[in-house]
């Protein structure tokens, strides 16, 4: 019998399987936040007062201008995926390295929310439920968001090699959907952790 | 890029060691490795199952054979050690023994080769998924080593039991870890899974003529691909809580500032819990479902109503899980709805016997080992689903809530059927998995044994819960009330005691054939999909040379063109009818080519 060699789908459709793998990825990670979320939902209805008397309220200001800076970055990447597939390589790499400068902006003003609430007297082990939640979520959320700073910034270096063309770009796809999913689980913690 | 022999990101077989048995990335070996880790952990969980009939049977005697590992008390079960031999039975059992024998063995080995693909569409994902099981497997081991031991708060976990005011020591927080840390292994395995059915089908295979372990095991995959993340945030939660003292699930004297609600984490767990149910016993359904199609030489009965009644079980599972919380407080209203919707999944499951008694009637039924552990499964999983609905019933479960019915309930679905559905697949698939047989009389000597001891450890349980009898207690006959229970456990431990010693004619069957077994040919169980009629046993790497092209569904037997034609009651689902035949009798019959 003969050697049984690997055939190989057309390059798009191996994309289009790689891509699927990331939404149901994102797919299964939504349902962790949703579990999350619903934790959170679980806790705050079941408490008499939120927050606590002697607790510091959550800061709304900064956390909006977090939304802003994550949803610019979203664009960011969106546009340097709309630029590699025009084959402008140079162009994708300034977008990416964008992203991460506005994802770094991110977690610098998300680790001055921290501090300052953390001055205040908002801690983990002391603040109830109430800071149980603001500490576990935002923890968790910040948490990817470095993951993809990480993820985004080593693309940002292949970007600039010109590892990417017009032709094959599937990486930055895959980053961009994920980085979306950090940017749309912020939103939805921004709406219900720090307005509601 | 161009189309070359080996394109790039596609490697040649590996030929070192290490590329070829340790970090593979084929599907295949990867199965073995998971069986492998799958089966030692098995025992594992076994002999804890042996400690507890043990205790049951003769509290308070020094334990043979495990007493060794009880040194400090002379050999005895202590009350905290009984804790954590429980807690660490349902844990292994569950998360280290039948997910990775069921969903990471047979899942990895059938999915690609039945339905055409050369691989999973992620191997490296999947090789991932394996080593962080293994980096689970590391940390749950750890956990019997630290002080305090083990994890003790039963397998359900729940809070506050196992925050730090019920569980201190380090042994719990490992197993928390391991639990998130399979928790991902099992979702990149899920992701792969999910994926590789929707986008590798070789041409011709349509949904529609997937072999039904498929259909299951890819719903399996989908149920852990949703609700596994639920586990992860509860574990994750109870990490928190444990480690950097967040509240979420403390309340009461602990909590501060009202603290947070351990209800909590029984939503969280049981909105995971009961998909998790399904998810063992999913891939089984499917396994038997294809087995007895093969062994009663007949075409599935309403293959479509399988596949229904398949995906309709995955969706009921989703919206029952409030029947495990009927005495937490719940809402009578919203427990109402919990029963109705709980007893309707007992509709698809009718289906589905029905269509494996009606794939029986008037059968050429043979009766090899996988087909008596597919009937077996049948008949202990008709039991435990019989036993289910006094559970899901709001006015039966406030009396055996909590009792030994319960166990007996949960152990005949999830345990029996889960365990004689794997032992199915294993005698099914081991010739192809491995290019040898095993011996038939031993095989069947393990069916019968196993059999007949598990449904009578799990009938006493279920009659011992109908007394009455509470389940997880260290020793029943401290209350007056249950000490007459003593002979019937005493029985059902000595059932047990059997039912464990009868797994090693299994154990000297499988490591005796895996090296000395009689060579298997391609096709041992003479049935038409692709894995047995297009590959050696076992395949190559790589499966298919080139991609199948599929023309009929899975279970094509018995067809009167075929026999006149070819001899034979099957044909493959790739193999075109014979044309004379075709012609001559009925046009276009089962899908033919021409």
């Amino acid at each position: 019998m003969g050697e049984v060699l690997p055939y190989r789908p057309p390059r798009a459709r191996e994309e289009t399987t790689a891509f699927l793998g990331m939404v149901v990825f994102l797919g299964s990670w939504a349902m962790m936040f949703a579990a999350l979320f619903f934790a959170y939902g679980f806790v705050r209805t079941r408490s008499v007062a939120w927050p606590p008397p002697d607790l510091p309220g959550l800061p709304w200001e900064t956390p909006a201008i977090n939304t802003l800076v994550l949803a610019a970055s979203s664009a960011a990447i969106q546009y340097g995926l709309r630029v590699i597939r025009q084959g402008a390589s140079p162009k994708l790499g300034r977008a990416l390295l964008l992203t991460v400068l506005l994802g770094a902006v991110f977690l610098a003003l998300q680790v001055s929310v921290w501090t300052r609430l953390y001055v205040e007297g908002l801690r983990p082990e002391t603040g109830g439920a109430y800071g149980s939640v603001f500490w576990g979520l935002t923890c968790f959320h910040a948490l990817h968001v470095l993951v993809g700073l990480i993820g985004v910034g080593l693309l940002t270096r292949r970007a600039f090699a010109g590892a990417f063309s017009a032709a094959k770009y599937l990486p930055v796809r895959l980053w961009a959907l994920y980085w979306h999913f950090v940017g749309a689980v912020w939103a939805l913690m921004f709406v219900l952790v720090f307005l509601l | 890029m161009h189309a070359e022999a080996h394109p790039a990101g596609v490697h040649p077989e590996p030929t070192s060691f290490l590329r070829r048995y340790i970090f593979s990335t084929d599907h295949k070996v990867i199965a073995k490795q998971f069986l492998w880790a799958g089966l030692v952990f098995l025992a594992v969980g076994g002999s804890l199952a042996m400690m507890i009939r043990w205790q049951w049977a003769f509290p308070g005697r020094p334990v043979p054979l495990f007493g060794m590992f009880l040194s400090r008390s002379g050999g005895v079960i202590t009350p905290a050690t009984y804790q954590s031999i429980f807690t660490m039975h349902g844990l292994i059992m569950i998360f280290f023994a039948i997910t990775p024998v069921m969903i990471g063995c047979f899942g990895n080995f059938t999915i690609p080769l039945m339905i055409g693909a050369q691989d999973m569409a992620f191997p490296k994902l999947n090789m991932l998924s394996f080593w962080t099981f293994v980096i689970s497997l590391i940390l749950i081991t750890a956990s019997f080593f630290v002080q305090l031991g083990t994890a003790a708060a039963g397998w359900t976990t729940y809070a506050p039991l196992s925050t730090q005011i019920g569980t201190p020591g380090a042994g719990q927080t490992l197993v928390v870890a391991a639990i998130f840390v399979t928790g991902a292994a099992t979702i990149m395995g899920a992701i792969n899974y999910v994926t590789t059915v929707i986008r590798l089908r070789s041409p011709g295979m349509t949904y529609m003529r997937m072999p039904l372990t498929v259909w299951g095991l890819w719903l399996t995959a989908i149920l852990n691909v949703l609700f596994v993340p639920v586990l992860g945030a509860a574990a994750l939660l109870l990490f928190l809580d444990r480690v950097f003292g967040t509240q979420f699930f403390i309340a009461g004297a602990a909590g501060v500032k009202g603290g947070g609600d351990p209800i909590l984490f029984q939503h969280l767990f049981w909105i995971f819990g009961h998909p998790e149910v399904y998810i063992l016993i999913l891939p089984a359904w499917g396994f038997i479902s294809d087995i007895i199609p093969f062994f009663a030489r007949k075409p599935a009965y309403w293959y479509r109503g399988s596949v229904f009644a398949m995906v309709a079980v995955t969706v009921l599972s989703a919206v029952v899980y409030g029947h495990h919380m009927f005495l937490t407080g719940m809402n009578p209203l919203l427990g109402k709805g919990f029963m109705t919707l709980t007893l309707i999944i007992s509709i698809p499951a009718e289906i589905l016997f029905l269509n494996w008694l009606h794939t029986l009637w008037k059968g050429s039924n043979r009766f090899p080992s996988p087909m008596l552990f597919a009937l077996g499964t049948v008949f202990v999983f008709g039991l435990g689903g019989l036993t289910g609905l006094y559970l899901g019933t709001i006015a039966t479960d406030l009396y055996l809530h909590d009792t030994m019915w319960v166990v007996g309930h949960f152990h005949l679905t999830m345990a029996a059927a889960a365990f004689l559905g794997s032992f199915a697949a294993i005698y099914f698939w081991f010739p192809k998995m491995f290019g040898r047989r095993m011996n038939e009389g031993l095989a069947k000597l393990h069916f019968w044994t196993s059999a007949v001891f598990i449904t009578l450890v799990f009938c006493g349980q279920l009659v011992a819960g109908y007394a009455g009898q509470q389940r997880r207690l260290y020793d029943p006959y401290q209350y007056t009330f249950l000490s007459h229970l003593l002979p019937l456990n005493r029985w059902t431990s000595y059932f047990a005691f059997a039912l464990g010693i009868s797994q090693f004619v299994f154990v000297y069957n499988f490591l005796s054939s895996l090296v000395a077994g009689e060579k298997a040919e391609q096709n041992p169980w003479q049935v038409g999909t692709l894995e047995w009629t297009l590959c050696p046993s076992p395949p190559p790497h790589y499966n298919y040379a080139t991609p199948p092209v599929v023309i009929r569904g899975p279970h094509e037997f018995a067809n009167p063109d075929v026999i006149k034609a070819l001899g034979r009651d099957w044909i493959g689902q790739t193999e075109p009818m014979p044309k004379v035949a075709a012609a001559a009798i009925k046009p276009a019959a089962g899908g033919a080519k021409d």
